[in-house]
């Protein structure tokens, strides 16, 4: 890479830190939503909530480098966007995005 | 040198949006938090963009709705406007290509090309 583009990753990189305790609490609300479902349960508010924040994450994940965490964030949200979401399927997406995001080896 | 306004709720996207332009393009970047502080900002008679990078999907005012406001402002009407969107259905596409911005960018954007993704989509040869 050349200068410039070492510098605007270095300050990237920096600034995706930073934002860590953000995208944990998003990956929080994601989480909910999957329990809600998987107990039948899930408000129509926090699908709502939830949609939005899968959004927000397709849209910025791959900014950082994390285009997986863009793919499945995306999936995540086309779920979501159904009025009752596969419950399975969404705890599924979340296990992956976590581990796209945050891998455990 | 180029003066970029770039409207966007979400903190981090401004940030590394500026920040990219800033350094692979050394632009000057105002940014905005909302589409109405937005209109104010590219209203400023000092700071005037040459372009506008705003988000599709804002709290309150969204993309489109502060599009349409700023086509009522004689001096802003022609600042060419490109939609910042995660949308990428191309129903979606379609839908904020016939409000009449100059083009549609995607979320998420590479910031080492974004510059040269603005600079095509406006014609800029520089």
């Amino acid at each position: 890479m050349t200068d410039v583009a070492d510098t605007t990753a270095s300050l990237i990189a920096a600034i995706w830190l930073r934002i860590q305790p953000l995208i944990e609490e998003r990956l929080a609300t994601i989480d909910q939503a999957a329990a809600a479902a998987t107990a039948g349960s899930l408000a129509e508010e926090l699908r709502v909530e939830a949609l939005d924040v899968a959004h927000k994450l397709a849209g910025a994940l791959g900014m950082y480098g994390y285009d997986e965490g863009t793919r499945v964030a995306r999936e995540i949200e086309i779920l979501l966007g159904g009025s009752e979401p596969d419950a399975a399927r969404l705890s599924a997406l979340i296990a992956e995005l976590r581990e796209a995001i945050f891998p455990r080896s | 040198m180029r003066q970029i306004l770039i409207i966007d709720d979400e903190d981090d996207i401004r940030e590394v949006a500026a920040l990219s332009l800033e350094a692979t393009a050394g632009w000057d970047i105002t940014t905005a938090c909302s589409g109405a502080d937005g209109i104010r900002a590219a209203g400023d008679p000092k700071r005037r963009p040459h372009a506008i990078l705003m988000d599709v999907m804002m709290p309150g005012m969204d993309g489109p709705t502060t599009f349409r406001k700023m086509q009522l402002i004689p001096e802003i009407a022609g600042i060419p406007v490109l939609f910042l969107t995660a949308k990428v259905q191309g129903v979606d596409q379609r839908r904020f290509a016939g409000l009449g911005v100059a083009g549609v960018l995607f979320k998420p954007f590479d910031p080492l090309t974004l510059a040269s993704q603005i600079s095509e989509a406006l014609g800029w040869k520089d």
